[in-house]
C-alpha cells in the first residue's frame, strides 16, 4: 500500500510517543537528583596567608590541603547556586581524593555572591564560621560547607534566610554558634570588603558566574580557567594539564 | 469564515493544523522532525552555559549527553517546569517549522528560481525564531535569563508565538492555497 504523502495511523502513534518520551525525558533529566555522593571531608586544612603571583589575596580564607601544594584551585562559589551543589556532590569528592589528599593541588575557597539576596548573607557566614573553628576543628567548617549545600531545595532562592543558616549553624557540630554570630555583627563589612577584593580578580580573569575555577601552578606561572560543573573526566584533565606546567 | 459562535477565525489559525501535522506525511519527514527537535532542545539548553558548553565539547564530545543532562537539571532549577516546558515546546515546534520550510523549499525549487527568494523570508523567520530565546541565552548564564520579566519567559513564550504564526500562516508546504486571505 502506497502510505507516502498521507498520515497513517502508524506515523499518527510513533509521532505521539516520540513526544511523549521526548517530554518524559527532559522531565527525568529535570528532577534526576545529584547522584554524587555527600560526606566527603579534605584530610587537612589551612588558613591562607599573603596574596598569590595570579593576584588572589589568600589571607584569612578557608584553604583544602597542604600549605604546600604546588597547584591552586581558585574556587568561586555561591551557596544558592544548584550548579555548585552539582560540582560539590558529583565532582568535588573525586578531586580531593586523587589531587587534594595526595598533596598535588588544594582549593581555595571564595566566594562569588551572584545568584539572590542571600548570597552576599551567606559568604559572611561562612567566613564566620571559618574564623571560629580554624584552629580548633577546620573539619567542622566543611562540614558547614556541606550541610549549607544539602539546605538548597528543588528550586527558588527564598529557602536562604537567616532562620535556615542559624538552623545549618546549629546543628553543624563543633561550630559555637554564638561566636558566629558575634563575628557576623561585628566583622560583616570587612568580609563583604574581603568578597569584593578576590572577585575583582575573578572578573579579570574573566568569570561572570558560578561555579568557576581557576587552576594555578605557583611554580611554573600557569593558569587555566574552567567555568561549570564540569565532569571529574574534564576537570582531572584540566588539573594534569597544570600539574606539568 | 467564521467560527462556531460567529467569531471570524483568521486564516493562520485555520491552517494551523495542517502545518502541525505535516510531519507526519512521511516517514523520512518524521525522522527529520524529531532530529531537528532533538538538535534544537540541545542547542537550546546548551547555549543557557556556553562558557561551560565549549569546555565541556573542547575537552571531550562525548560529554555532550553529560552537559545536556546538567543544563537540563540547572534549567529547571533555575526556571522551574513552566521555563522548562517553554523550551521543550519551543523545540517540537522548530523541529516542525524546519521540516515544514525544507519542504517550502523543495516546492519552491521545483517551480522555479524566483519562488525561491520568494519563501527565503518565510524560512529565515522560521529559522530565527527557532533560535531567538537560545541567542538572548548566549548572552550571559541561566541567570541572566533569570533577570528577564518572568525570567525570560515571557521571552520564550514571544518566540513560541512567532513560530505558530509562521506555521500558520505556511499551513501544508505542500499545498498552494489559492485566494487565502493573508
Amino acid at each position: 500500500m502506497d502510505t507516502k504523502g498521507k498520515i497513517t495511523r502508524r506515523r499518527a502513534i510513533a509521532a505521539g510517543g516520540a513526544t511523549a518520551l521526548f517530554g518524559g525525558g527532559v522531565a527525568y533529566l529535570a528532577t534526576r537528583s545529584e547522584s554524587g555522593e555527600s560526606g566527603y571531608v579534605p584530610e587537612s586544612f589551612h588558613t591562607g596567608e599573603g596574596t598569590t603571583a595570579f593576584g588572589v589575596e589568600l589571607g584569612g580564607r578557608p584553604i583544602a590541603g597542604d600549605r604546600g601544594a604546588p597547584v591552586d584551585i581558585y574556587y568561586w562559589t555561591d551557596y544558592l547556586c544548584p550548579f555548585c551543589k552539582r560540582f560539590e556532590t558529583e565532582t568535588l569528592p573525586a578531586v580531593g581524593r586523587e589531587y587534594v589528599d595526595t598533596g598535588e593541588a588544594r582549593v581555595v575557597v571564595l566566594p562569588y555572591p551572584n545568584i539572590g539576596a542571600y548570597s552576599m548573607p551567606a559568604a559572611v557566614w561562612s567566613r564566620c564560621v571559618w574564623r571560629q573553628v580554624a584552629g580548633s576543628d577546620p573539619a567542622a567548617f566543611w562540614r558547614w560547607h556541606e550541610a549549607a549545600f544539602d539546605a538548597q531545595p528543588e528550586s527558588g532562592t527564598d529557602w536562604a534566610d537567616e532562620e535556615t543558616f542559624a538552623g545549618i549553624t546549629e546543628r553543624t557540630s563543633g561550630v559555637p554558634t554564638d561566636a558566629v554570630d558575634s563575628c557576623r555583627s561585628t566583622s560583616a563589612g570587612s568580609i563583604r570588603d574581603a568578597v569584593e577584593t578576590n572577585l575583582r580578580v575573578a572578573q579579570s580573569a574573566g568569570i561572570r558566574g558560578t561555579p568557576s575555577f581557576v587552576l594555578y601552578n605557583r611554580d611554573a606561572d600557569a593558569a587555566g580557567k574552567l567555568v561549570g560543573a564540569h565532569s571529574f573526566d574534564t576537570f582531572s584533565d584540566s588539573l594534569d594539564r597544570v600539574v606539568a606546567a | 469564515m467564521t467560527g462556531a459562535f460567529g467569531v471570524a477565525v483568521p486564516a493562520w489559525v485555520r491552517r494551523l493544523p495542517d502545518a502541525l501535522v505535516h510531519p507526519l506525511t512521511s516517514n523520512a519527514r518524521l525522522l527529520g522532525a524529531a532530529l531537528a527537535t532533538a538538535v534544537t532542545y540541545a542547542v537550546l539548553v546548551l547555549s543557557t552555559f556556553p562558557g561551560f558548553t565549549v569546555q565541556a565539547l573542547a575537552s571531550d564530545p562525548t560529554d555532550l549527553s553529560y552537559a545536556v543532562a546538567a543544563l537540563t537539571r540547572e534549567t529547571y532549577l533555575t526556571v522551574g517546569w513552566v521555563g522548562l516546558g517553554l523550551v521543550a515546546t519551543y523545540a517540537v515546534l522548530a523541529g516542525v517549522a524546519l521540516t515544514n520550510a525544507v519542504a517550502l523549499l523543495g516546492r519552491a525549487r521545483r517551480a522555479g528560481a524566483s519562488t525561491v527568494l520568494g519563501v527565503v523570508p518565510g524560512v529565515l523567520a522560521a529559522g530565527c525564531a527557532s533560535c531567538g530565546a537560545g541567542v538572548l541565552g548566549a548572552l550571559g548564564f541561566v541567570g541572566a535569563m533569570a533577570a528577564l520579566p518572568f525570567q525570560g519567559n515571557l521571552l520564550r513564550l514571544g518566540g513560541i508565538a512567532l513560530l505558530v504564526f509562521f506555521l500558520g500562516r505556511t499551513g501544508d508546504p505542500l499545498t498552494c492555497s489559492i485566494g487565502g486571505d493573508r
